[in-house]
């Protein structure tokens, strides 16, 4: 124990400078720039950075030439000061274009966080209920919960997969059936033809419930066996597919999801209008939807990164789930909370609680290959594992 | 007089009417503002006097932030540096409030809807006036809740006395103060009786102020209602950062209020709402607050030339505190609109019920609206008066 911990605290301490140190001389400059600039807005030094390994972004951000079209956009004299709602068209065009399919197709919105709400606002009510998993990202449970809308939640099964089975006997009588494929925050992915069979079996039990597929980390996917059911969704009134241009495109902060649908389903889903929607956003998922060499490049990344990660727990004998995301489930034996704080102690910030699991399940975000290096001596330190097998 | 004026629009226009690409792209852009369908991007710039916005954009600072902040853009606006958080702060630090009477909002349009979500029922109606902004009641209608339209007054201000009396049994009152789109403001202590006596007389009834023009009045005896926001917990005032900010496109708006409200708000606000560039554009603009006072003193002289301008026509001009003149015309605001709009100047949409008689029109900059005024002279004139209308008054006009 003792023999490991000088290099413990050298990962730990270079974890808390990070936000001045960790990208080298290049960007000491840009960094002090911006530490300054910061002090200005807040009258105060910032505090170090930790890593971020908690909300599933993406640790590169956008592609520079995706950047770049955001700054000749919004320059001086540029267009941040005119509401963009003619901005609009032309992001749905390219996202038409990159699925071969209509505008008539597309609908836009704040983020994904924006299309999940509205479509539990259009194909729910108090008498039409919501199926979700019991364990999935929570958006659509929330918003059902402010409007009224019941919620059938369903267990996950053994293997921390979405019980589809289940998901499809609770289908009946209700007005919506979320199901994020792959599936936060589990990792887990579910091949094409299960996740096209369960369409069909929802439909058969109830012709009249929509299924929405979140694939907001369709990107990431590995797995042979998975299909996205866009094809499906343009032709099926009852199908929607939703996405993001929040992680492997690397735009969080510029909240942008999209999704695609049967023309009528797309009508229904913009009920709210385009109001919420910002031209630094528009600008870059324009730039940014066509490009797949960043996507590939961006995958590539992450799933070295989230090999290195896995292989680490495995080694020191904690079970994840299959990931196929930009972040891993693990079991490490604890509570979430208990390993959380013990983590934020020394720099890194690993995700929320996820009932029912929180008593033993952690969720930790996939950051750069650096990162996760530093990021596995720390949790080393945490979770009691000798050095060697880090 | 009316009569005449419309003869002579008709006598400018074509006989075949609506069909010209100009006006396509206006009536689009409108009702892409109203929430309708995709607009198509206009084929020729045209002066855009349609939408209320700043015709400069954010000032150097924010410009700076917006170009300077990019690195942020992967992380969600709760991580990034600056962060929500910090724009809360600052929003606070400026109004003289606390971070926890402070709500975000994607514009303050999200504030409008969600304000328009907490506090009316089907049983318990939004009051709004006739004209006034929209948004509060396209969200009612989409939620089947009753409106009361209360009319404006000739002068175009609000009629306190009569949306006291509607506002009993009400939800809420939509009080745009100054008034989008007639322009006018009432002065802060008829505000603050108005909700005293909606207070007394109908005490679960919420008001939300909306100030988006807020930093655009010159009437000395305006004031902001966030005061009497911190007072009530069912008073909320909400403002944008989309008008003398220049931040229309980043979609940057906020809600002040008691705190039990605020939790209230970002209950129903979407998570993540406001993006990192807005939030960094709009932190540099919050600490400089000497070029909102220029953009102040920069609209207010192209206000008073614009004023003129429809003044020397024959118009009459509601007393504007804001960044657009509303005009009464004479004419149908289609029918102007498009005849202007074919001579590349848009102006705004519909207003009923005064939309036979009244146009909005944006302020741009200074030879924007020199522009465009020879374009409302030739459309208001007579068709011979050509291009400086302002100074070629008939005497039969008045």
């Amino acid at each position: 124990m003792s023999a490991r911990r000088p290099r413990e605290e050298a990962a730990v301490s270079c974890t808390r400078r990070a936000f001045v140190t960790a990208v080298g001389l290049g960007g000491a400059g840009l960094l002090a720039a911006r530490r300054q600039a910061w002090a200005a807005l807040t009258g105060s030094a910032p505090p170090p950075r930790p890593l971020l390994l908690h909300n599933n972004e993406n640790p590169v951000g956008p592609d520079p030439a995706v950047l770049e079209a955001v700054r000749s956009a919004l320059g001086s004299g540029g267009r941040a000061g005119r509401y963009c709602f003619e901005d609009v068209g032309p992001l749905h065009q390219a996202i038409a274009e990159r699925f071969g399919v209509t505008p008539e197709n597309v609908v836009t919105g704040c983020g994904s966080t924006q299309i999940l709400r509205a479509a539990v606002q259009v194909f729910t009510s108090p008498a039409r209920p919501l199926v979700a998993g019991q364990m999935t990202y929570e958006e659509c449970a929330s918003y059902a919960d402010l409007i009224g809308t019941p919620l059938r939640a369903v267990a996950l099964d053994r293997a921390l997969q979405l019980d589809l089975e289940a998901m499809a006997a609770a289908a009946k009588g209700a007005g919506m059936v979320f199901l994020n494929n792959p599936n936060n925050p589990t990792g887990t992915v579910l091949s094409g033809d299960a996740v096209g069979a369960f369409i069909e079996r929802v439909h058969s039990v109830a012709p009249e419930c929509v299924v929405l597929i979140d694939e907001a980390y369709h990107d990431y996917v590995t797995d042979p066996s998975h299909r996205t059911q866009a094809p499906r969704a343009v032709k099926d009134p009852r199908v929607v597919v939703a996405r993001t241009f929040s992680k492997a495109h690397g735009m969080a902060g510029l909240r942008v999801g999209y999704a695609l649908g049967h023309p009528d389903t797309v009508k229904a889903l913009a009920w709210e209008g385009r109001n919420a929607l910002n031209i630094a956003g528009l600008v870059a998922a324009t730039a940014s939807i066509g490009d797949q060499a960043h996507l590939d490049r961006e995958k590539a990344r992450n799933t070295e990164a989230r090999r290195f990660t896995i292989d680490w727990f495995a080694r020191a004998r904690f079970k994840s789930a299959d990931s196929q995301t930009n972040f891993v489930f693990v079991d490490v034996g604890r509570p979430a909370k208990e390993f959380r704080d013990a983590c934020k102690e020394q720099g890194v910030l690993v995700a929320r609680d996820f009932p029912p699991l929180e008593r033993s399940h952690v969720r930790i975000s996939v950051g750069t290959l650096e990162e996760m290096k530093r990021a596995v001596a720390v949790f080393a330190n945490v979770l009691g594992v000798r050095a060697k097998a880090a | 007089m009316r009569v005449s004026r419309r003869s002579l629009l008709s006598a400018i226009m074509p006989a075949a009417t609506g069909a010209s690409s100009a006006f396509a792209a206006a009536r689009g852009r409108e009702a892409s503002v109203a929430g309708g369908d995709p607009a198509s991007a206009p084929t020729a710039p045209a002066l855009r006097l349609d939408s209320n916005e700043n015709p400069l954009g954010p000032g150097p600072a924010a410009t700076d932030a917006l170009t300077r902040e990019l690195a942020e853009a992967g992380r969600y606006p709760t991580n990034a540096r600056p962060s929500t958080a910090d724009l809360r702060t600052v929003i606070a630090r400026r109004a003289s409030v606390a971070p926890e009477n402070v709500a975000l909002g994607a514009g303050s349009g999200e504030i409008l809807r969600i304000a328009v979500r907490l506090y009316t029922s089907s049983s318990r109606h939004l009051v709004t006036a006739a004209p006034s902004y929209e948004q509060p009641e396209k969200m009612a209608a989409q939620l089947g809740v009753g409106v009361r339209r209360v009319p404006v007054d000739r002068d175009g201000r609000l009629d306190l006395d009569k949306m006291a009396q509607a506002a009993r049994w009400a939800g809420l009152v939509f009080l745009c103060n100054p008034n989008n789109p007639t322009s006018t403001v009432h002065p802060a202590a008829a505000v603050a009786e108005f909700v005293a006596r909606v207070g007394r007389e109908s005490p679960d009834t919420a008001i939300l102020i909306d100030e988006a023009y807020h930093d655009y009045v010159a009437h000395p005896a305006y004031a902001t209602a966030v005061p009497l926001a911190l007072l009530r917990p069912n008073v909320v005032v909400s403002r944008t950062l989309s008008k003398a900010y220049g931040l229309a496109g980043m979609r940057v708006g906020y809600a002040v209020g008691q705190p039990q409200a605020v939790e209230a708000f970002n209950r129903w606000a979407m998570k993540y709402n406001t993006n990192t560039l807005a939030v960094a554009a709009a932190l540099a603009s919050l600490e400089d607050p000497a070029h909102i006072e220029a953009e102040r003193g920069r609209n207010a002289h192209a206000r008073a030339f614009t004023t003129r301008v429809f003044t020397n026509l024959g118009c009459r001009v509601m007393d504007a505190q804001t960044n657009f003149v509303f005009v009464e015309t004479g004419c149908p605001a289609a029918e102007f609109r498009e005849a202007c709009a074919r001579r590349g100047v848009l102006v705004g949409r519909e207003f009923p019920p005064l939309d036979k008689t009244h146009a909005r029109v944006s302020i741009g900059t200074i030879e924007e609206m020199q522009q465009a005024s020879a374009v409302f002279g030739e459309v208001l004139g007579s068709a011979r008066s050509g291009a400086a209308g302002a100074s070629r008054l008939s005497g039969g006009r008045r």
